[in-house]
């Protein structure tokens, strides 16, 4: 096993900043991060140490996530991403899935990718059109996504489709796909306004695997979404933009101490810096808290914890994108609104303009009234 | 499970097409999202008379219609007139 310490994630998040300008420049993929994850460990954080992983915990995935996020947020969306996978994986998949995939990952061999998007489901998560065909033990899938993170780069997916034999778009399953296994195609271009490095293209994913690399029982995925993919990507997003916050944040301060370019007795300025950084610390408090209930309650499914956790996102998204915005009021348009800054302000508003979109704040909130009404205590979590 | 009750959720569930609910019918997979839960809890409260507790409100009990019913049944008490 190899150890997965600082020194990967300051590694990995030294390599993102070098090539981050050039990513977002382009549109194109990490790939020199995503070396550094592979050559570090830091892709098997998350991986049990019996599979020869980090064995790290969810609050290690957020340090680690943080830290890429201060250097490109797309390299951090990336990483967070593929441990929620891996948590998937952990959790929910058989042994012989385990054993199959999970020392992979570990020694560096595979990255995966998400493939939860659909056409026709309006973002719907819990819901798949993408029949797949069940003939003995081997399941035939064909599967289209509008947005795929990462996934010309990814060794792997785990994609959501109809359970065999589905009578609803509600009965869903969450399938493991190796990249060999598939016809991968790649049905158009990536030109988004920000987190332009994660690459996230239209993909159709076509291929056989046998039966048991479905994660978890038929129509398992509602569980798998309600328990460690839902959580683990509002926490490991969350982690990620305020990463990308905190970030600039510093680099702000950086240039207001060592040019001695304002006058610090400057009111407006002072209150400013305040405001941003406690937006930061009520994020951040708010992120440790979450990690800490979903570690320690009984039933994360339960109302005050969903409400918990999308609240986390929703305020994250929120409160990061503000943050930021209100960093280029305080430094003026020449540092803070040119995208040749060193301060990267311009950079990183762009990329913190998508959180409120990375399954929508409105959707949330819709959920999230609707969970109310199941509270009347109001039991905090 | 009685023909109200079946009925009743039966008009919640968006798939419920021609197949008869039964206790094992599981209702997410029936098209029961969270707005219809709470559509759904409250026309249960009122047609039985109950008021599930928050700590009853959990997953497992929307999970199929059988679950409901039989939180229902723990939960509802005689009429004076004995009609329940």
């Amino acid at each position: 096993m190899r150890p997965v310490d600082g020194d990967a994630v300051a590694t990995t998040a030294a390599v993102a900043e070098r090539f981050a300008a050039t990513a977002d420049e382009r549109a194109a993929f990490p790939a020199e991060a995503l070396r550094a994850m592979r050559d570090t460990g830091l892709l098997g954080l998350l991986v049990p140490t019996v599979y020869g992983g980090g064995g790290g915990s969810v609050g290690d995935v957020v340090d680690a996530t943080v830290e890429l996020g201060r250097a490109d947020l797309s390299v951090a969306l990336v990483f967070a991403m593929h441990c929620q996978q891996v948590a998937a994986l952990a959790r929910y998949g058989g042994e012989r899935l385990r054993e199959h995939v999970l020392p992979a990952v570990a020694k560096g061999d595979l990255y995966l990718a998400s493939v939860t998007t659909e056409t026709g489901t309006g973002g719907h998560l819990l819901t798949s059109e993408s029949p797949v065909a069940l003939a003995g033990d081997t399941l035939h899938v064909d599967r289209r996504a509008p947005i795929v993170t990462g996934g010309r780069h990814a060794d792997g997916f785990l994609m959501t489709v109809q359970t065999p034999g589905a009578t609803t778009p509600h009965q869903v399953d969450l399938v493991f796909a190796a990249r060999d296994q598939l016809t991968v195609e790649v049905l158009g271009d990536w030109q988004p306004l920000g987190m332009r490095a994660t690459e996230s293209v239209p993909m159709r994913l076509a291929g056989d695997v046998p039966a048991w690399q479905v994660v978890g029982p038929p129509g398992g995925f509602r569980t798998i979404a309600a328990t460690v993919f839902a959580p683990l990507a509002h926490v490991g997003w969350s982690a990620a933009w305020l990463g990308t916050a905190a970030g600039a944040l510093s680099r702000v301060v950086g240039h207001l101490r060592t040019g001695k370019r304002v006058d610090p007795s400057a009111e407006l300025l002072r209150a400013h810096l305040a405001d941003v950084r406690s937006r930061l610390d009520v994020v951040h408090a708010l992120l440790r808290h979450t990690v800490h209930v979903l570690e320690t309650a009984g039933d994360t499914t339960a109302a005050p914890v969903q409400l918990l956790v999308n609240t986390l996102k929703v305020r994250a998204a929120e409160e990061c994108h503000r943050a930021v915005d209100e960093l280029v009021d305080v430094v003026g348009l020449r540092h803070g609104y040119l995208a040749g800054s060193p301060l990267r302000l311009e950079r990183a508003l762009r990329d913190l303009r998508s959180a409120s979109l990375n399954y929508g704040n409105d959707r949330l909130r819709l959920a999230g009234g609707a969970l109310v009404l199941l509270d009347s205590k109001v039991r905090l979590a | 499970m009685d023909a109200e009750f079946v009925a009743l959720v039966t008009r919640h569930l968006r798939y419920a097409g021609a197949g008869a609910v039964t206790a094992h019918s599981r209702l997410r997979d029936l098209g029961l999202d969270s707005m219809r839960s709470i559509e759904l809890l409250f026309a249960v409260e009122d047609a039985y008379g109950v008021t599930i507790p928050d700590e009853r409100l959990t997953d497992a009990t929307f999970e199929t219609a059988g679950n409901l019913w039989t939180v229902l049944q723990e939960l509802a008490t005689p009429l004076p007139d004995g009609t329940r």
